[in-house]
């Protein structure tokens, strides 16, 4: 699977359970979910719940950052380094 | 209003009109069938009418307070008081004279003599109203868990309306029904709306514990005369004997009496303990799901057949809930954001199907003996200040019944459920459910949030409302006083237990709900009620000498119900997608159609699995139907009393004291 099949998947799964919540917010790959309210602490775990399912990686505790988690861009590049760990 | 409670008192009604004030009081019989009907009048030695029971002064000095040995009072209560052979032989000893053997005469003689420290005295459940014709004086007391309800109004020219039930409020005509937004800001944050806050602007409910006093039109007092604070001292008694003695006292009735079997450990122990104590073959009533992720029938038929009761099960499936969804709201008189109270509706209607009218259950014991989840991760989240890896350890072990641990719900999960508040905020207990339950509120309509914008959210309002000594208890003693404030009184004892059991007639009764259990359990080492993760530790060791080894030892499942298979299936009631189409949506006009458009399209897809969803879309739901019943196209319609009371007392003329029976 691609980056960009990646990316597409991320952004459906976030459009189908978040921002159906904030009609008419429009979300950019880069754009931080914490700081535009799109995910609370909580939609934060189904988030990081929804990429260690989907993508088959596990998540370590200190990995659980805005860098590897904030965006859709940083999930995109977390995931192709665990890809590339394994 | 008699006509719109007549469900919790089926059995005939009876009225007295005092000069500026009129009662109304639906019957229950349980104790003194012929005789014990309400309201009851005390006589009156100073009007010169004949006293149909003299009452004597016996103190000197200055009485208690609300004292009134000449008598002259009228009382109207709803509940029991179940110690009253005790009070009325401990009355008779002072000398008085009674001509009835109900508890109602017990109580309204005891207040007379003793004033408002009698209350002190009462072993029950109660919601009573106590009215002095002279002082044109009205106390309403509620009793120390809340397990009776009270709801008042009160109107700007200074009347009072009150009654068991908001209905009754808005069948008098004195009240109208509108929605409060900060009591529904409460359901969407802790479940269920705080007291003295209801979801009804104007109406309030009196907190339990709580009494108010209402003088020649005025409001002059309002106070809890009893505190669920956390306990001190050494427990007092053996709880063994105190729990047996209890339940003797709550099988008190000239009625036969039931018990609900849940299948764990707190509903087993007070069966044994009633099968004991009865004295005959003991009748049990369970819950059991058609869906086995929520049923515990084989748990329950263990204890059932050990204890050999009389057992019977009524299966719930989705679409019983769904059915009887608008009626347990319309009792509830308020949205929820469950559906556990409607599988314990329809086992009301079982019951009630028996011909039983007074069962006995588990409830409380949770609280008092910290058995939900709730205090484990409590006792986790110290340890993973002090031990990380040995809390995330037992953080794994929790929650089981998810189907999957800790551990495989991930990091994220756990940081959550260990990080979620400060270590130092007082409401840290709590806010995992608090941060999961606001999501309903993500759905919220625009106007709605710009209403509230800049009101004291619910958990503002109870931060501002702890006790002093608050800050000084241990974290699992604070989220004890949480859990009896927040979700006992406000939630568990309402929409899930009086309003759910009394919409068919029917009494629970709570044995762990006795103040001395509760005080006994509160003066116990915390280590005798949950070490580490052993929960319920002196409670369980009485059950092993009550119960099979297997039911003593049981794990806690918490009870729950199926919540979106019963709204969205293709055999779903027609009012659900009515209630949820823009239209419907815009009745109540709590919720942003565009945002919930998008979670019916997920539960419609099979996608709303979690509980946060799931809690969005009861609450959803239920305050349509809400709005419905009490605001909307069902509300009116309380149609005037037809048949003939039972007791007629009129105090508006000169000749006042006629009584007819």
């Amino acid at each position: 699977m691609s980056a960009i099949d990646v990316r597409g998947e991320l952004r459906s799964f976030i459009e189908d359970n978040f921002l159906y919540l904030r009609p008419g917010t429009e979300l950019a790959d880069g754009d931080d979910f914490l700081a535009r309210g799109i995910l609370d602490s909580l939609g934060f775990v189904e988030l990081v719940e929804e990429v260690q399912t989907r993508y088959e990686i596990t998540v370590a505790d200190d990995e659980i950052t805005e860098e590897n988690f904030g965006s859709i861009d940083a999930i995109v590049g977390f995931v192709a380094r665990k890809r590339a760990e394994t | 209003m008699a006509r719109a409670v007549r469900h919790r008192g089926p059995d005939g009604f009876g009225l007295a009109l005092e000069r500026g004030a009129g009662f109304v009081s639906t019957r229950l019989a349980i104790v003194d069938l012929p005789r014990g009907w309400q309201p009851l009048r005390s006589g009156c030695h100073q009007r010169g009418a004949p006293p149909p029971f003299a009452t004597r002064s016996h103190q000197r000095g200055a009485p208690p307070p609300f004292a009134t040995p000449q008598g002259g009072g009228l009382l109207v209560y709803n509940g029991e008081v179940y110690n009253h052979p005790e009070l009325r032989a401990d009355l008779r000893r002072r000398g008085e004279k009674f001509e009835s053997e109900s508890d109602t005469e017990v109580v309204l003689r005891l207040l007379e003599r003793d004033g408002l420290a009698a209350l002190h005295r009462l072993n029950g459940q109660f919601a009573l109203a106590w009215w002095h014709a002279e002082a044109r004086r009205l106390v309403l007391v509620r009793d120390r868990f809340g397990v009776r309800p009270l709801y008042y109004a009160l109107s700007d020219d200074g009347t009072l309306v009150f009654g068991s039930e908001a209905k009754a409020l808005f069948a008098s005509g004195e009240v109208s029904a509108s929605p409060d937004l900060q009591g529904l800001d409460d359901i969407f944050t802790l479940w269920g709306a705080r007291p003295p806050r209801t979801p009804f602007r104007g109406v309030s409910q009196l907190p339990p514990g709580g009494l108010l006093v209402w003088e020649q039109g005025k409001l002059t007092a309002e106070r809890a005369w009893w505190s669920a604070d956390a306990g001190g001292g050494a427990p007092r008694g053996d709880l063994g004997e105190l729990l047996r003695d209890s339940v003797a006292l709550r099988l008190r009735a000239d009625v036969p009496v039931g018990a609900y079997l849940s299948g764990g450990l707190d509903s087993s122990v007070i069966t044994a303990l009633a099968r004991e104590e009865a004295g005959h073959r003991l009748r049990t009533f369970s819950v059991a799901f058609s869906d086995p992720l929520f049923d515990e029938r084989a748990h329950q038929e263990v204890v059932a057949r050990a204890l050999g009761t009389d057992h019977h099960t009524v299966q719930i499936t989705p679409g019983d809930i769904a059915a009887a969804f608008p009626e347990v709201i319309r009792h509830a008189e308020s949205p929820l954001v469950r559906t556990a109270p409607v599988p314990l509706f329809l086992l009301a209607q079982e019951v009630r199907r028996h011909s039983i009218t007074v069962v006995i259950t588990g409830e409380g014991a949770d609280e008092l003996f910290w058995g939900y989840d709730l205090f484990k991760e409590v006792t986790i989240r110290e340890l993973h200040d002090r031990e990380p890896e040995r809390a995330l350890g037992l953080l794994d072990q929790l929650y089981p019944y998810l189907g999957a641990g800790g551990a495989r719900r991930g990091p994220a999960w756990r940081r959550f459920l260990l990080e979620t508040g400060g270590r130092d905020d007082p409401l840290r207990s709590h806010l995992t459910r608090v941060q999961a339950t606001a999501t309903v509120k993500a759905f919220y309509h625009p106007d709605v949030v710009a209403e509230l914008d800049g009101k004291a959210s619910s958990v503002d309002r109870l931060r501002s409302e702890l006790p002093e000594s608050f800050g000084r208890w241990s974290p699992l003693q604070r989220a004890a006083w949480l859990e009896v404030k927040t979700l006992l009184g406000p939630y568990l004892l309402a929409a899930q237990g009086d309003r759910v059991a009394m919409a068919h007639g029917v009494e629970g009764r709570f044995p762990f709900l006795d103040h001395r259990v509760y005080e006994h359990a509160g003066a116990l080492a915390p280590e005798r009620k949950l070490d580490g993760m052993r929960d319920k530790i002196a409670l369980r060791e009485v059950a092993a000498t009550l119960l099979p080894a297997e039911a003593a030892a049981r794990p806690k499942q918490p009870y729950r119900a199926p919540e979106v298979a019963p709204f969205f299936s293709p055999d779903s009631p027609e009012w659900v997608r009515d209630l949820l189409s823009p239209a419907g949506l815009s009745e109540a006009g709590i919720w942003d159609e565009r945002r919930v458009a998008g979670l019916v399209r997920r539960a419609q897809a099979g996608r709303v699995e979690g509980i946060r969803e799931s809690m969005a879309l009861v609450g959803i739901l239920s305050t349509g139907l809400w709005h419905r019943a009490f605001m909307g196209q069902d509300a009116g319609g309380y149609s005037p009393e037809t048949a003939e009371p039972r007791v007629r007392i009129d105090n508006t003329s000169e000749a006042a004291g006629k009584e007819l029976a």
